[in-house]
Formats: C-alpha cells, sequence, structure tokens
C-alpha cells in the first residue's frame, strides 16, 4: 500500500484514509511528548516539588482542604483554591480583614502564639539572626513519641515548602514531614532539642501562609476529631470525646490503632 | 486490625480498606490458574497454528470474535464516559471516570491479544499496517483500534502514577499531572476513534453481500449496522461499568460512587438503548421487507433452523433492548437498585446475543442452494483462550482497584458510612 510497496499507486482514499490516520497518530505521539516535555521542564526549573504537591492537595479528602478563613469562623464554608499557599491568594486580604472567631481553646496542647504552624503539623519562629527554626507541632509530637529513626537534610540543602523536610521511622511507620517553608539548611537539630531545622530563607520573609492566632486552635479541633475517628476500632460509629489531654508517645500506647491512616493525615497525605 | 495483615499497605492508598493480603492472593488464585490455562492454550494455537481450533474456512469467524466484538462494545463506556466528562463537560461523572478507563484498557487490550492469535500467523500482523486495503472496514477496525489502546493506554498512565508509592517519586507526580492535564485531548482523539471502529466493526457485516442475514443497505458508504454499532455500544458501555462497579460495591462490602451516580448513568444508557432499539427496530423492518426479497431471500428463512428462532430476535429486541431501557429509564424502577442492574444486565445481555448473532448466526445460516447448515463448536483451546480474557480482565482490575485510585469518592463514601 505505501509507496515503495510493489504495486502501490495513490487514490483518494489513500489520500483520506492515510490523512486521518496520521493526524490522529501526530497528535496521540504529540500529547505524549508535550507531557514529556513539560514534566522535564519542570523538573529543570525546579518546580516539580511544588507541582508535586499541587497534584497531592488535590487529592486530599475536602475536610482537609478546608481555608484557613473557615477555620477562624471568617467564612461559613470555603474550600482552600491555592494549595494552603496564602502567598498567592487573590481573596486573602479580603477575608483576613473579617471579625475571628476568639477560641483560643487549644485542648491542652502547647501551640505559642509567637509561632507559626504549618498545616502538616511543623511550626516555624523567627531568630534574631533572620533564621528560622522548624520543629514538630505538639500534636504531632505526642503522636510519634520518640522517633527510632530520624534522617535530616544535610547543612547547605535547599528545602522547598510542601517539600518533605526530613523523614522519621517510627514503629515501622516511615513518616515524611512537609516543610512550612523554602529555604537553606543552616543547621540541624533534631527531638532532643525541640526543633529540627534552621533555615535561611531566600528573599523577602513571608510567612502569610502559615496558620496562626485564631485560626490555630479551630484547626487543631478538627485535627483532634479526625484523629479520634482514624485511630478509633473498626466498625466503632461516632462517639462523644470524653475530654482530657493526649498523651505522649500515643504510637507506643496504641500500636494496634492504623496508624498508617492516621499519620497519613496528620502530614498531609492524600 | 487489618494494617497488621496488609503486607503490602504502602502501597495502598491511605484511608481506604482493602482485603488482607493473603485474602486477595487467595482470591486471586483461580483466575490466575484459569490464566495459566488459556495461556497454554493460546500457545498450542500460536505453535501449531489454528488448526487447535473449530474454525475453518467457512466458519472463519467464531468464539473469539463474538469474545472481541463483545468487549470492544462493552469496553465503550471508556472513551463515552471521557466524552461525556471532557467534552460534554459532566463533571458529577468524574468519581466513576478511572474505573471507565481502566475497564476500557482491559477490554481492549485483551480484544488485541485475542486478535493476535486470531490472525493465526502473529508474526505477520504488521502487514495490516504496511499492506492495508483502503476498502476494507477491517483497516479501519485495526488502525483506529491500535491507535485507541494507544490512547487508552496513555489514560491509564496518570491512574497508574497516582500510586500512593509511585506518587512519592516528586518527577513521577509531575509527569501524571502534565499529562493528566492533557488527558481532555485523548477523551476527543478517543471519541473520534472509537466512533469510528465501532461502527466500522458493524459496517464490517452490514457490507456482506454474499452473506443476506447480514447485509444491510445504509448511507454512502456506511450500511445501518454501522451506526447501530455505535448506539448499542454507547448505550451498553455505561450499563456494563454499572455492573462492574455493582460487583465491586457487593464483593467488598463497601460503596464505591454515590448511588445517584449509577442511576444517572443508568438513565443516561436507558436513553441510548431506547433510541437503539427504535433504530434497530426500523432497520429490521426495512431488511425484513426491502432488503432481503430483493435479494431473493424470504425472511422466514432465516429462522428455520434451530436453535436460531425467530425468537432470537424477539429476545434481542424486547428482552434485552426495550424491557431494559424502561427499567433504566423509569425513575421509580431505576431508584431500585435490584431493578437498575437487573436492567443493566438485560442490556449487556443484549449486546452479547446481539454480537452472537451477528458472528455465528450469519456464518451458520445457508446462502447458496447447495449450502447446508453449518454446526460450530469451539474446541477447548478457543474456550481456554476465551477463559484467559476474562482471568486477564479480573486480575488487572482486582489489581488497579487494590493499588490504585479507581473510584474518585471511596474515601468520601468510607467516610459518610463511618460517620467522618
Amino acid at each position: 500500500m505505501f509507496p515503495g510497496v510493489d504495486g502501490f499507486h495513490w487514490t483518494f482514499a489513500h489520500i483520506i484514509f492515510l490523512s486521518l490516520f496520521f493526524t490522529v497518530l501526530l497528535i496521540i505521539l504529540g500529547t505524549l511528548a508535550m507531557a514529556a516535555i513539560n514534566t522535564a521542564r519542570d523538573v529543570r526549573q525546579g518546580r516539580a516539588t511544588e507541582i508535586a504537591w499541587k497534584a497531592e492537595f488535590a487529592q486530599l479528602p475536602e475536610a482537609e482542604r478546608r481555608c484557613r478563613h473557615e477555620l477562624a469562623g471568617r467564612l461559613a464554608h470555603r474550600v482552600c483554591p491555592n494549595a494552603f499557599d496564602c502567598r498567592h491568594c487573590s481573596e486573602y486580604a479580603h477575608y483576613a480583614a473579617l471579625p475571628a472567631r476568639n477560641e483560643a481553646n487549644t485542648l491542652g496542647l502547647s501551640y505559642p502564639d509567637n509561632r507559626f504552624y504549618h498545616r502538616g503539623h511543623t511550626w516555624v519562629a523567627p531568630e534574631g539572626d533572620g533564621t528560622l527554626t522548624v520543629g514538630l507541632d505538639d500534636l504531632a509530637a505526642r503522636l510519634i513519641g520518640d522517633p527510632d529513626t530520624v534522617e535530616l537534610p544535610p547543612e547547605g540543602a535547599e528545602i522547598q515548602s510542601d517539600g518533605m523536610a526530613w523523614r522519621m521511622i517510627k514503629n515501622g511507620h516511615t513518616i515524611r514531614v512537609r516543610a512550612p517553608i523554602d529555604g537553606a539548611v543552616v543547621e540541624t537539630g533534631g527531638p532532643e532539642k525541640g526543633w529540627y531545622l534552621r533555615l535561611r530563607p531566600h528573599g523577602t520573609l513571608d510567612l502569610r501562609h502559615l496558620l496562626r492566632g485564631p485560626e490555630v486552635a479551630p484547626w487543631l479541633a478538627r485535627e483532634i476529631e479526625r484523629l479520634q475517628l482514624e485511630l478509633a476500632p473498626p466498625k466503632t460509629g461516632p462517639a462523644l470525646a470524653d475530654g482530657g489531654v493526649l498523651v505522649a508517645g500515643l504510637m507506643d500506647a496504641m500500636p494496634e490503632a492504623d496508624w498508617d491512616t492516621a499519620l497519613a493525615g496528620t502530614f498531609l497525605e492524600a | 486490625m487489618a494494617s497488621a495483615v496488609l503486607t503490602d499497605r504502602r502501597w495502598i492508598a491511605r484511608g481506604v480498606e482493602r482485603a488482607s493480603t493473603s485474602r486477595f492472593a487467595l482470591w486471586l488464585a483461580p483466575w490466575v490458574a484459569m490464566l495459566a490455562v488459556g495461556i497454554y492454550a493460546t500457545g498450542l494455537c500460536l505453535y501449531y497454528g489454528l488448526n487447535q481450533t473449530n474454525m475453518d474456512n467457512r466458519f472463519a469467524f467464531g468464539l473469539w470474535i463474538f469474545l472481541d466484538l463483545s468487549v470492544i462494545a462493552l469496553g465503550a463506556g471508556a472513551f463515552f464516559t471521557g466524552f461525556l466528562v471532557y467534552i460534554l463537560g459532566r463533571t458529577d461523572l468524574k468519581p466513576i471516570l478511572n474505573a471507565a478507563v481502566v475497564l476500557g484498557f482491559i477490554c481492549y487490550s485483551g480484544a488485541v491479544a485475542v486478535l493476535m492469535v486470531d490472525v493465526g500467523q502473529p508474526l505477520r500482523a504488521w502487514f495490516t499496517f504496511w499492506h492495508p486495503n483502503t476498502h476494507s472496514m477491517l483497516t479501519e477496525v485495526t488502525f483506529c483500534i491500535s491507535c485507541y489502546l494507544l490512547v487508552l493506554a496513555l489514560e491509564y498512565v496518570p491512574v497508574l502514577l497516582r500510586n500512593r508509592r509511585l506518587r512519592k517519586e516528586p518527577s513521577a507526580a509531575v509527569f501524571e499531572y502534565r499529562l493528566h492535564h492533557l488527558v481532555p485531548v485523548l477523551a476527543g482523539v478517543g471519541t473520534f476513534l472509537s466512533f469510528f471502529h465501532q461502527g466500522s466493526l458493524g459496517g464490517l457485516y452490514g457490507v456482506l453481500r454474499g452473506r443476506p442475514f447480514a447485509f444491510r443497505e445504509g448511507f454512502s458508504v456506511w450500511p445501518s449496522t454501522f451506526f447501530l454499532f455505535v448506539l448499542s455500544a454507547i448505550a451498553a458501555g455505561p450499563s456494563f461499568l454499572i455492573l462492574v462497579t455493582a460487583t465491586v460495591e457487593k464483593l467488598t462490602g463497601r460503596p464505591q460512587v454515590p448511588r445517584e451516580l449509577l442511576q444517572r448513568l443508568g438513565f443516561l444508557s436507558g436513553v441510548l438503548l431506547g433510541a437503539y432499539v427504535a433504530a434497530k427496530s426500523i432497520d429490521t423492518m426495512i431488511w425484513l421487507n426491502v432488503t432481503t426479497p430483493s435479494m431473493g431471500f424470504a425472511p422466514w428463512e432465516y429462522y428455520a433452523y434451530p436453535p436460531f428462532g425467530s425468537a432470537l430476535l424477539f429476545i434481542e429486541i424486547i428482552l434485552f433492548g426495550l424491557v431494559p431501557a424502561g427499567l433504566l429509564i423509569y425513575p421509580k424502577t431505576a431508584r431500585n437498585r435490584r431493578w437498575l442492574l437487573t436492567g443493566a444486565a438485560l442490556a449487556c445481555c443484549g449486546i452479547l446475543l446481539n454480537r452472537f448473532v451477528l458472528t455465528v448466526q450469519t456464518l451458520a445460516l445457508p446462502t447458496l442452494a447447495f449450502d447446508e447448515f453449518l454446526h460450530y463448536t469451539p474446541s477447548w483451546q478457543e474456550v481456554a483462550t476465551f477463559g484467559a480474557l476474562i482471568a486477564y480482565g479480573v486480575i488487572v482490575f482486582s489489581l488497579s482497584y487494590r493499588y490504585l485510585p479507581l473510584f474518585g469518592q471511596e474515601k468520601q463514601e468510607a467516610a459518610n458510612v463511618s460517620g467522618r
């Protein structure tokens, strides 16, 4: 049929058929090539972490994608459209000006006001020398207790917001902690120091995407509610909380619970 | 607790319940055995040739072609759902899209695999691309199915890359993200290709002048069977998707999609089935009263050879056509899960019967004065290959369900049940 094949001669049918076929084939292969080229470009430009996070964020349950302003009572209902990055939210200033609900009960957990909190349960504290310390918040620290292994990035490593900051292993579960902010690692700590990383941020410091003030307590209340349901024995219906404070080292205290689900939810894994 | 016996938990999405690893292995075991027997039978066919089958030069289409036509029609849910979601903007059907894609991929890859055995000399399969006959409906089918399988494979890749472990590799996540954004293009191409190959599969029979049972008049180069095949495939595809989803729900004991979604899908299927029944009825009347007499045949001759009696025609049009269309459209029956599933099952049976009749009855009936009614019973190798395709489908779908997000709202449905 094709040129070069014995007995081949062009007909109108050949032209129509082959034109359509090769157009379709080109579109299919072009689509694949475009996806590959865009991927290579994104990886080369260091956008892989950001895109991977956005894709992951889109897969999170809706209940875990609520806008900070909903948490603070400024809005009745809003799902975050910006993967928790309020720095690129056109509505941020408008909603932030609305009155927040004054709820300060952090349920017996320690959430100092001078820290900024990431939804992946890390905190950021600005230091006097322009660096930032990053640590696990009290809820995450109480869940994990003493990690079996901590793998911290080397000094000088570049950390990207929402990418992996460090990794911990506890009772066979690998925990990937998301970075709350971009920066270069200038010093590493650990659980014994109360903080894990000291970062030097790039450019002007902008912490707008992190929770603070009246947003923290309602967020925490929802997180504890989620944990109660995820850690409840299977086939158990919802029950009223009976009060009390989260014990330290909950993973050791409840080894039989579904920690895979609970840890994934705590550290923003879809 | 569940996590204690799930040795592959790290590969399974968070927040979803799956059977223990040992139970899952037990579920797969008989299907793997069935696949192994089928692969052995296929090996015999490839090594010794098509003499391992009970087909011959006169009965050249048998169980395998019936199977191919059926799975390709049932797999139409993939392109049709993609068309509805991406081209018509029916985003409410998105939670079932991944399952439709995987189902389509299984159907088409399985059909192509069986075709490779059916051509007898698979090493010469490339001839169809290099020496195609542009006047043959089969050429169009070959080209379109090959391209569409490529499309389905590309649509399957983003679903695969959403696996919990694979997603942790940032470059894989980026590729998934980028490819996913281009899926509407693939959905458009898939619709174009599917329209033509579904149609050409029907056209293939409609142009058989030497087989009056199948021959039909039509529009330009396309006989009426071209359009009937397209319509019946897009009617039955969603019904098959409903059945598969309901089977998964039954086996796992958990809801996978909102109940209304299955009803909406059923309604679409019912409306299209109704349109198909109307078109098929008109086509049958023209065929029996105009086409057949013009070729020197009397319509009753077609149905004079048991078991192919005229009851088959009524079963196909009324029991497997009009009845399921009514069950799927009428709100009271569509709201009842049992009736909804009955309607979907009957619609799928209808497409199987239609493809069976056109493949087997067409060839079995005598066409010349000295012809006899032909009998054909598939050999065990044909049946085993048939079984292998079904086993392959069950295995791929089971693995996909276990490790990939097939049903977009599974977590939400689980949360609704548990009150989370």
